[in-house]
């Protein structure tokens, strides 16, 4: 026998236990599975939890979409997108609608997800309570007890002091009615998209060794307050400075010298796509 | 040909994920259950299941008329061990089952607990047919509107399930299959409707 990677890089031990996990995942949406995650060769804070779910689905027939804060070409995308070219053989795609397997990390793609495609994102920390409740115990005893009193309180306490709810990202959501869960680290712009979304969202947190669910069309609601309701970062009346896109999640460019702000596409594969689409002249 | 551990039991996994992620929706399994060159008192789309997710980690129960016979199997091939309806975590209740059997594993199957609801059981049923007739109505995640289904069971199953699944998030997850190698996931948070006969 020859040596050689294993499809997938995983052994098939791993991929079954991780497998067991998503499937029950699904099943209670929102609610966090935990599973053995075995060591990746890769150093830690690189989502090694959004790898492990993609290496469990990946089959011969995928294509693999990796985006690293809305971009594809980061050092993180590529180096993810090599390890599975490198153990699967499959092909990549930078354009959204052609993947069947999207892996990210601080962000949802702009371009609507389908029916057929699975949205994988990296988590770095998977317990929307740690931020009040640093014991694994007490925060699995107040997602069984359902009491989240604790969230309100912190969301409330942010109002109190800066006049609104100040989380930049990872907003924590209510789901299917049940379970607060850390939507990871993308902005508040992106909540929105999780609600009752056409395609399957699977998340993963390496270290912490957890798999978590939004199946389809299942209801998604951001935690507010009837006096201070839930709102995505406004961008008013800017748009992109290279492709015109409103209503979509930018970022701003500062120029050195002048000090002039402009305006720029955060999904550069989804800007891209919008400048190529546009006839030039 | 053989099955291909790798890529066989990868491409039934997307299809049981897709069929779970969206309660109703039927997923065939046969280019995979096809080539299992074994004789089984077991619909071949059953072992695929096992296979898939089956290992030293693993408890499963059998109900059949060669229990015995297909438990061995079972541990040769996965080395799953067989224990005890209230203990494992995946009941498989085969076609030639006795009466009485599906009842018991609902009543006794393990529905978790509110620390670890992911320890509810799941449950694999043969039935002959696996189809979406507007028998039962079908709702909750995963699911736009409505979906319909039908399996060759009479529909006392739907109480069974919805007495052990009242308190969510405890409850038991199943996955049908049928004679055809269709596949039919679900999951505890789908709500199902019976027809009522006018
Ligand atoms: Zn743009």
């Amino acid at each position: 026998m020859n040596i050689e990677y294993n499809f997938a890089f995983f052994d098939e031990g791993s991929k079954r236990e991780i497998r067991r996990a998503t499937l029950k995942a699904i099943a209670i949406p929102g609610y966090q599975v935990p599973f053995a995650s075995r060591e990746m060769p890769i150093a830690r804070g690189w989502g090694t939890g959004g790898l492990q779910l993609t290496l469990s689905l990946v089959g011969k027939e995928d294509s693999l979409k990796v985006i690293d804060q809305g971009s594809d070409e980061s050092v993180n995308a590529v180096n993810i997108k090599k390890l599975i070219v490198l153990t699967t053989g499959i092909g990549v795609t930078d354009e959204t609608a052609e993947a069947t397997i999207i892996q990210s990390r601080h962000r949802i793609p702009e371009t609507p997800l389908q029916e057929d495609q699975i949205l994988v994102l990296q988590v770095p920390i998977p317990e929307p309570l740690r931020y009040y409740e640093p014991s694994e115990y007490e925060t699995k005893k107040l997602h069984a007890e359902h009491e989240y009193s604790g969230a309100w309180l912190m969301l409330f306490e942010q109002i109190v002091n800066y006049g609104a709810m100040s989380t930049g990202a990872d907003h924590p959501v209510m789901v299917h009615s049940r379970y607060v869960m850390a939507p990871s680290p993308i902005p508040r712009f992106d909540n929105p998209k999780l609600n009752q979304n056409n395609a399957l969202i699977l998340l993963g947190a390496g270290r912490e060794k957890k798999v978590y669910a939004v199946p389809p069309y299942t209801k998604v609601a951001s935690l507010d307050f009837e006096d201070y309701p839930f709102r995505v970062e406004t961008f008013q009346d800017k748009c992109c400075r290279l492709c015109g896109a409103k209503d979509v999640f930018l970022d701003e460019l500062l120029n050195d010298i002048t000090g002039e702000a402009s305006y720029q596409c955060n999904d550069t594969s989804y800007c891209l796509q919008r400048m190529n689409g546009k006839s030039k002249g | 040909m053989k099955l291909d551990l790798v890529h066989d039991i990868q491409a039934a996994y997307r299809k049981t994920l897709a069929s779970m992620s969206r309660p109703g929706l039927i997923k065939n399994l046969r280019d995979q259950a096809d080539k299992v060159a074994m004789e089984i008192d077991c619909f071949n789309s059953t072992l695929v299941l096992a296979l898939m997710l089956f290992d030293t980690e693993v408890t499963f129960k059998i109900c059949s008329e060669h229990e015995a016979e297909m438990a061995k199997l079972i541990n040769q091939l996965t080395y799953a061990k067989a224990t005890e309806l209230e203990s494992a975590d995946y009941i498989l209740i085969l076609h030639d089952s006795k009466p009485g059997d599906l009842e018991k594993a609902f009543q006794m199957a393990r529905s978790g607990d509110l620390l670890d609801p992911h320890k509810g059981a799941t449950l694999i049923i043969e039935t002959d047919v696996v189809c979406n007739d507007r028998n039962l109505t079908l709702k909750g995640p995963g699911i736009e509107k409505e979906n319909y289904m039908d399996v060759t069971l009479t529909d006392q199953w739907v109480d069974w399930r919805e007495e052990k699944n009242s308190e969510y998030p405890l409850g038991i997850d199943l996955i049908f299959t049928d004679r055809e190698n269709n596949i039919l996931c679900l999951p505890r948070t789908t709500q199902i409707i019976k027809q009522v006969v006018g």
